[in-house]
């Protein structure tokens, strides 16, 4: 298709060439650099990492009772279940404490729709290497507020070492990895 | 007194380009009316119009002959791509006055209708009718 | 904006090889040889956390000569497809070309890039090397913030234990099923346009093609350290096409991170109705006019006029039917309508197509009415498209201004010659393949030489058509483009149709 238009004022067809391989290297090295440059850091060289990561379900809130015989009288014969055990859960209570200093310290909700699930937590924290004092406590019942799990521990970090902090459900007891 | 008349051989059987011939021919007929009075403003807006009836008429028809297959098609076109060019010569000449005798325009622009008509068109009667 | 660096580019590639001019089809073009690459890797990669790594490695530095250089391509056409995307919606942006019927387009445009982004962020995750555990813990994070999972997705990579073969597995699937949705919504993406170029033209492509190769031999591409989830990742060599929200989420948070992905992604999409745009009515079919030829139907560049079964009772077959939301109002079905002709009588002047905001009659009457302005010798007309700014007139030059240069119906330009309302016709119109709205010089170039119908007669003397495809020119360069015109006019004298009666026109079976 003719066009009734010549492109000239170009230096011919070797300036035409030479123009297009520097248009071509010019995208291409745009390509290639930012494909892998300029580098990010992430943890630096004097940092270690703390991971505090939790998903425990709480006591629930209130305690189950024993329905008294008119209770189930009056119920459907199929719902006549002996025992009434609410289904909300306490909120779980966590802190966290490197040295002297608080890292964290918040009530967890219950997950679902009728505050019956888990509570869960991530939470990243950079520290310094080197030797710290761990305090983990968290509380999962209402009903017992002064109850509270506790583990301490002393840490050597290293440079871009990870420390997880998980509770376990089963044995209630704090994971350190 | 018509410069042409129509005629049942003028019907190719496809209703759109029958239409349209006879619609060429009526247009065709009430130039003739005015180059007999001699007015000449009328004569080329008429002439206008054919042109520009004739250039839709034959786009329909080529398109017809496309989606039928039609065989010749390429030498129908020629004709069709010659013809426009003809009606703009009268069209031209009239205009210039340098043909300004009325029956040689009249007898241009029927022979330039039944010219082609006895021709092609009638060969796609006989394939496509 | 793009206006200085598409005129060098022009003067280097030529008008028809402008990579700016094909911009979405260069994307179109990455997407091939990411997927044809990948595919070859796909065979060699191993779905396992311990087995992924290594067989990388394997193809990378084992198989430097084939699955190397495929990896680089793998990962640059990556990098250059997302460069080729925002540059192409860049410049839609800048030349409006988003507003009225084009909003179809940008709106299923910005799905694509998300998808893009994913599909990019997922195939980094494959390598398990140090980069593809920051992404992991980082989009971990990042998504954690949606009220989602009930369990925190991070958990996943708390440390190596809790990675599992599975979750691989899952991603792999991810890597393949998304990018087949972004392919599937870049065909959407193209639909509302006729005969849409997502290939870009052979010495472009070959082009491209053979610098990805350069620079994958120069430059190979290759994982960093292993991923080890019980050391944090220090310093990453980060993929900035896809991966330059990270540092964001890492940085300032997850949530702050979602906003400004958020925010920007709403304010895009509703760019084509911010603010109102002034559209002017549609494309108008006048039935006693229209035959149903079908031509305005073949050169609509949106798919907006249709054939339908006949609505009047007359005794054609069809008749066009305009679709008012895809309607450009480009006027191109206008300049392929054969009763658009001049030389009609003016009280019959209505053309079976017509855009209503400039008539056929209403563009004769402008056309006449500015000739008689015209004086002395070399007197031209310019039909100008709306998008090149205005010529400036004179003594001997005039200009009407259409919305596409391809709404000219071609017996205009013999009307204006053979009355000698002018002595040429200078059609100014946008770049070989930058027309706004597509074809339009494209078919004008073939109705002038014969190839498109409605053509332009032969007995029309090409000599005073001049056709200056020119989207962004400077005012010098058109101002010596006229002089020059004129001058070649003024020393062929007075107007004299071609001598040739036949028609030197090729004459193609049923190709239009």
């Amino acid at each position: 298709m003719t066009s009734g238009v010549q492109k000239s004022g170009s230096a011919g067809r070797v300036g035409q060439w030479l123009g297009q391989a520097v248009a071509y290297a010019l995208f291409m090295g745009c390509v290639g650099y930012f494909a892998t440059s300029p580098a990010y850091q992430h943890t630096a060289p004097d940092q270690a990492m703390l991971k505090l990561t939790i998903s425990h379900p709480g006591q629930s809130r209130e305690a189950c009772r024993e329905r008294s015989a008119e209770e189930l009288a009056g119920m459907p014969p199929n719902m006549r279940a002996p025992m009434d055990c609410p289904r909300e859960r306490s909120p779980v209570t966590v802190e966290l404490r490197l040295d002297d200093q608080q890292l964290f310290n918040a009530a967890l909700a219950p997950s679902g729709l009728h505050s019956d699930g888990p509570a869960s937590l991530y939470r990243r924290f950079s520290v310094p290497v080197g030797t710290h004092q761990l305090l983990m406590r968290l509380n999962d019942s209402v009903r017992e507020p002064q109850l509270w799990h506790e583990a301490r521990r002393q840490l050597d970090l290293k440079p871009g070492q990870i420390v997880v902090v998980d509770f376990d459900s089963p044995s209630r007891e704090f994971l350190i990895h | 007194m018509a410069l042409i008349e129509w005629d049942d051989r003028f019907a190719l059987g496809i209703d759109s380009v029958d239409h349209e011939h006879r619609e060429m021919i009526g247009l065709i007929n009430e130039t003739w009316d005015h180059l007999q009075r001699e007015d000449s403003f009328p004569v080329l807006d008429f002439l206008g119009e054919i042109n520009a009836r004739i250039s839709a008429h034959f786009a329909l028809e080529e398109r017809i002959m496309r989606e039928r297959k039609y065989d010749q098609y390429r030498e129908h076109k020629a004709q069709h791509e010659l013809l426009l060019d003809e009606i703009r010569d009268i069209m031209d000449d009239y205009e210039d006055r340098e043909v300004f005798e009325t029956d040689t325009v009249a007898e241009r622009l029927r022979e330039w209708f039944l010219g082609h008509f006895r021709t092609h068109d009638a060969r796609l009667h006989r394939k496509l009718g | 904006m793009f206006a200085v660096a598409e005129r060098g580019l022009d003067r280097v590639f030529g008008q028809r090889l402008n990579p700016f001019y094909h911009l979405g089809a260069l994307s179109f073009l990455s997407f091939w040889i990411i997927a044809a690459s990948g595919l070859y890797l796909y065979i060699f990669f191993e779905t396992s956390i311990s087995g992924a790594y290594p067989s990388i490695e394997e193809l990378t530095h084992g198989q430097w000569y084939l699955g190397g250089i495929l990896r680089s391509l793998h990962r640059y056409a990556s990098g250059a497809m997302v460069i080729t995307a925002v540059l192409h919606l860049l410049r839609e942006f800048s030349l409006d070309r988003l507003r009225g019927s084009h909003w179809y387009s940008w709106f299923t445009g910005v799905p694509l890039l998300w998808l893009l982004v994913a599909s990019g962020i997922s195939g980094y995750w494959l390598v398990w090397d140090q980069l593809a555990q920051f992404v992991a813990v980082i989009s971990a994070e990042w998504l954690d913030w949606l009220p989602i999972f009930t369990d925190p997705m991070s958990r996943n990579f708390i440390n190596a234990a809790a990675v599992s073969d599975r979750f691989f597995s899952l991603l792999a699937f991810l890597h393949i099923g998304i990018p087949l949705a972004l392919l599937l919504l870049m065909f959407v993406h193209i639909q509302r346009m006729t005969e849409a170029r997502s290939n870009p033209p052979r010495g472009l492509a070959l082009g491209t093609l053979a610098s990805f190769i350069v620079l994958s031999l120069a430059w190979p591409a290759l994982s960093q350290a292993p991923a080890d989830l019980d050391f944090a990742v220090g310093s990453v060599d980060l993929d900035w096409f896809y991966l330059a929200i990270y540092p964001l989420v890492d940085r300032w948070s997850p949530g702050a991170a979602w906003l400004l992905a958020a925010g920007v992604t709403t304010v895009v999409a509703i760019l084509p109705w911010l603010p109102p745009g002034r559209r002017g009515p549609a494309a108008v079919v006048n039935l006693e006019n229209c035959n149903g030829c079908g031509r305005c139907f073949a050169d609509c560049p949106y798919d907006a006029v249709t054939m339908q079964p006949r609505t009047d009772g007359a005794s054609f077959a069809e008749e066009a039917v305009v679709a008012d939301d895809l309607c450009a109002r480009c006027g191109i079905c206008v300049g392929a309508c054969p009763t658009a002709t001049p030389f009609r009588r003016a009280s019959e002047l209505v053309a079976g197509i017509e855009l209503p905001a400039l008539t056929v009659h209403d563009l004769r009457e402008r056309i006449q009415g500015k000739t008689e302005g015209l004086d002395g010798e070399g007197r031209v007309l310019v039909v100008s498209c709306r998008e090149r700014p205005r010529v400036a007139e004179s003594a001997g030059v005039v200009a009407v201004e259409l919305p596409c240069v391809g709404m000219l119906p071609p017996p205009f330009v013999d009307f204006v010659l053979s009355r000698r309302l002018a002595d040429g016709v200078m059609l100014a119109g946008c770049s070989d393949c930058d027309c706004r709205y597509r074809f339009g010089n494209d078919w004008m170039d073939a109705r002038v030489a014969g190839e498109r119908d409605p053509a332009l007669r032969a007995r029309v003397p090409r000599e005073r058509l001049d056709r200056y495809w020119e989207s962004r020119p400077a005012r010098s360069a058109t101002a010596a483009r006229l002089e020059r015109f004129r001058e070649a006019l003024k020393s062929l004298g007075p107007y004299q149709r071609n001598a040739a009666a036949t028609p030197t026109r090729e004459v193609r079976d049923g190709a239009d």
